[in-house]
């Protein structure tokens, strides 16, 4: 993961204590976190847990019942946030039957793009997505990828300083999310903070400087992965020994308050959870020798944002 | 397999309750509606009146009789009282020709007989026909009357229906039913349509123009709600647009292809049907231009009534045709009842088609046309402020 300077005391973003109810229904239940400058933002949440509506609040589309939102330290008002904020849709929001071009300049005149500036834009947004070659196509002909490229782009031709997306990577293959992440890698280069909704937890793990995590309109986890996970799962490796044969009973070692079992009767694995790799892993291969077992695999498994992310919002299904 | 694609369309018609709602709907709708215009259901007891005025030239003992027995006729309905004000015949034709008569019935003197003129408004086909023979018979009977009370009077004869009887028994008697000599005592004068090369194709012309004005509009309304669900709207709500200017855009857009649209197709109706677009350009742009800006209105309203596309092309259908079929697109509504045709007036259809009709068939100025200007300009920006209303919830949900 890239550093991100959390010293910076204005954010770009700052939510405080938002609230949203639609009817009977809180959809936000006081939600606050910033959006620092330049910092990947991988906001997190099961279905229903709010997240289309908190984007939703901060592009504009809707207003919140309680709380604000700051704008690189200022109130949030709607007409200056447009200039601001991009805001990048889940669905291909395009028109299909204009060509690449068409779509570009579109959108870029509606953000208040006009001659010069708007060519500039225009070029830059053809070289980013890499569709220079097929500027004049239907977008409507395009694959999955290439019109989520397109997408990407229509929402970032005014330069805004925060950009939200709303799962970007949605069907499209792994060379083309490998490509929109190269492309968002070089915004946020650039100074332009991200916030981006996924369901994808390999992508908020890898692409992402801070996750969000919100879960029933609350953010139940705010932090990097590496303080996610002390939080809540804890630093412990899974370790997982396959044995030559089945176990006849448990392994016991150490005396007293200390002693320790492992495996189970008749199983031919044994798991545990060690602290540090390198210091427990040899010992308890060691102890599982001389009792008589051969070794024929070890896994070792560090916690991941999968673990956490179930940890903190539970198994059960949410729809 | 043909089982299963059955079994499967079946259960999704009955799980969209709207389609289904309307595959039974439109017909019964549409069915319902031709049967009140051409059954009378609705408009029960009241049968088209022809609207006429009359002027007496001769002022005698019979023509007097004519014209109270023209009074008692139920198929007429006077617009002026009858001698009331002492119409003349350039006034009678005058309104016939600004529409507010369908027909003007003058009666003359014709070799010292008494004999009718009727200065008709082709456009209502039927009028002339039956106007035609009511006013034969009337004048026939009046004239019979008059002579049987004569002959009484003289006592020539004890028992005037004998000579009622003798008089239909001569084939020359100018009293029944002899063709040449209704020709001579009725006379259809067409005062609309002489020298036009084909009238009546302009106004079918615009009741077509009008009906495709309502689906083009409603089309284009429908462009909304699929904005609105690829989320291509929300995107737009998202930029510097607002939701005003994004609904004035397309109003205008819609209007523009809907002028387009019906221009287009007036010079189909000019260069092969002869229809005078030329001689008309004045009136035709005034009315296409408001017409297309109501019904662009009314497209964008039924858009943001309705949740999906698919509740918009079932209303549409069901609302433009009607508002055709009651409006004159499909049907003149001379035909209709006065009911319906008092019903007609709360369509776009009937108003846009009554403005054509002034701009094409009466040649009236453009000034004549400032009730239907008025009323579809003010039904277009009404329909635009309701649609603006009911869009709020697309920026606040």
């Amino acid at each position: 993961m890239r550093s991100v300077n959390y010293a910076r005391p204005t954010p770009a973003l700052a939510i405080h204590d938002l609230r949203k109810s639609y009817g009977d229904l809180h959809a936000l239940k006081g939600v606050t976190f910033g959006l620092n400058r330049g910092e990947r933002l991988a906001f997190l949440g099961p279905n229903g847990a709010g997240k289309t509506t908190l984007i939703r609040c901060l592009a504009g589309l809707t207003s919140a019942d309680h709380g604000e939102i700051f704008l690189a330290g200022q109130p949030f008002k709607s007409s200056e946030a447009r200039q601001q904020i991009g805001f990048v849709p889940q669905e291909i929001a395009l028109y299909a039957d204009l060509t690449t071009r068409q779509n570009l300049e579109a959108f870029g005149r509606f953000h208040g793009l006009r001659r010069r500036v708007l060519r500039d834009r225009l070029a830059w947004a053809l070289r980013w997505t890499g569709l220079e070659d097929r500027a004049d196509d239907l977008v409507g002909a395009f694959s999955g990828g290439m019109q989520r490229r397109v997408n990407l782009a229509c929402g970032v031709m005014h330069e805004p300083r925060i950009l939200l997306l709303d799962e970007p990577t949605v069907g499209v293959d792994p060379q083309s999310r490998q490509r929109i992440f190269m492309m968002l890698d070089e915004l946020s280069a650039t100074g332009t903070s991200i916030l981006l909704t996924t369901h994808h937890l390999d992508e908020a793990e890898e692409r992402s400087d801070r996750i969000v995590i919100l879960d029933q309109g609350m953010v139940v986890a705010d932090g990097s992965l590496d303080e996610l996970v002390e939080q809540s799962v804890g630093t412990q490796r899974l370790v997982r020994l396959r044995i030559d044969r089945p176990l006849s009973a448990p392994i016991r070692a150490g005396v007293a308050e200390h002693a320790a079992s492992f495996g189970a009767t008749g199983e031919e694995e044994i798991s545990t959870r060690i602290d540090d790799v390198s210091d427990h892993l040899p010992g308890l291969i060691d102890l599982v020798r001389r009792r008589g077992y051969g070794i024929a695999d070890v896994q070792v498994e560090a916690p991941s944002l999968h673990h956490v992310f179930l940890h903190l919002t539970g198994y059960e299904l949410r729809d | 397999m043909i089982l299963n694609v059955l079994q499967i369309s079946c259960r999704r018609l009955l799980h969209n309750r709207v389609e289904l709602l309307l595959t039974f709907l439109v017909p019964i709708a549409f069915f319902s509606i031709f049967a009140i215009i051409f059954g009378g259901g609705l408009g029960r007891g009241t049968t088209p009146r022809i609207k006429v005025v009359a002027v007496d030239e001769i002022q005698s003992a019979v023509s007097s009789q004519v014209m109270s027995a023209l009074a008692e006729q139920e198929s007429l309905r006077f617009v002026r009282e009858m001698g009331a004000d002492g119409l003349k015949r350039d006034e009678a034709m005058e309104l016939v020709r600004s529409g507010s008569a369908t027909m003007a019935i003058i009666l003359r003197e014709d070799r010292e007989q008494l004999a009718a003129e009727l200065m008709a408004d082709a456009s209502d086909q039927v009028a002339a026909q039956v106007v035609s023979a009511v006013v034969n018979r009337s004048i026939m009977l009046s004239e019979a009357e008059y002579q049987v009370s004569q002959l009484a009077g003289s006592e020539q004869d004890e028992d005037g229906n004998q000579l009622a009887d003798d008089a239909a028994s001569d084939p020359n008697n100018e009293l029944f039913g002899i063709e040449e000599s209704l020709q001579r005592k009725v006379q259809i004068i067409d005062v609309m349509g002489e020298g036009k090369a084909n009238p009546v194709v302009s106004m079918y012309a615009a009741g077509i123009a009008v009906m495709f004005l309502l689906f083009g509009a409603t089309g284009g309304g429908g462009a909304l709600l699929e904005e609105r669900e690829n989320q291509t709207l929300d995107r737009l709500l998202s930029t510097q647009m607002s939701m005003d200017q994004l609904l004035l855009g397309k109003w205008f857009y819609m209007s523009s292809i809907g002028v387009l649209q019906v221009g287009v197709m007036f010079v189909w109706a000019q260069l092969v049907f002869d229809v005078d677009l030329i001689g008309h350009l004045d009136g035709f742009l005034m009315m296409t231009v408001v017409t297309a800006l109501a019904a662009s209105a009314f497209g964008l309203f039924l858009a943001t009534l309705c949740k999906s596309r698919g509740q918009l092309n079932g209303l549409s259908v069901i609302l433009i045709l009607t508002m055709s079929a009651l409006g004159g697109s499909m049907v003149p509504r001379y035909l209709m009842s006065e009911e319906l045709q008092q019903y007609g007036l709360w369509t776009f259809n009937a108003w846009a088609l009554d403005g054509y009709t002034k701009v094409f068939w009466r040649e009236l100025p453009v000034d004549a046309l400032a009730p239907q200007l008025g009323v579809l300009l003010m039904s277009g920006v009404v329909f635009l402020l309701a649609a603006r209303v009911l869009a709020v919830r697309w920026e606040t949900d």
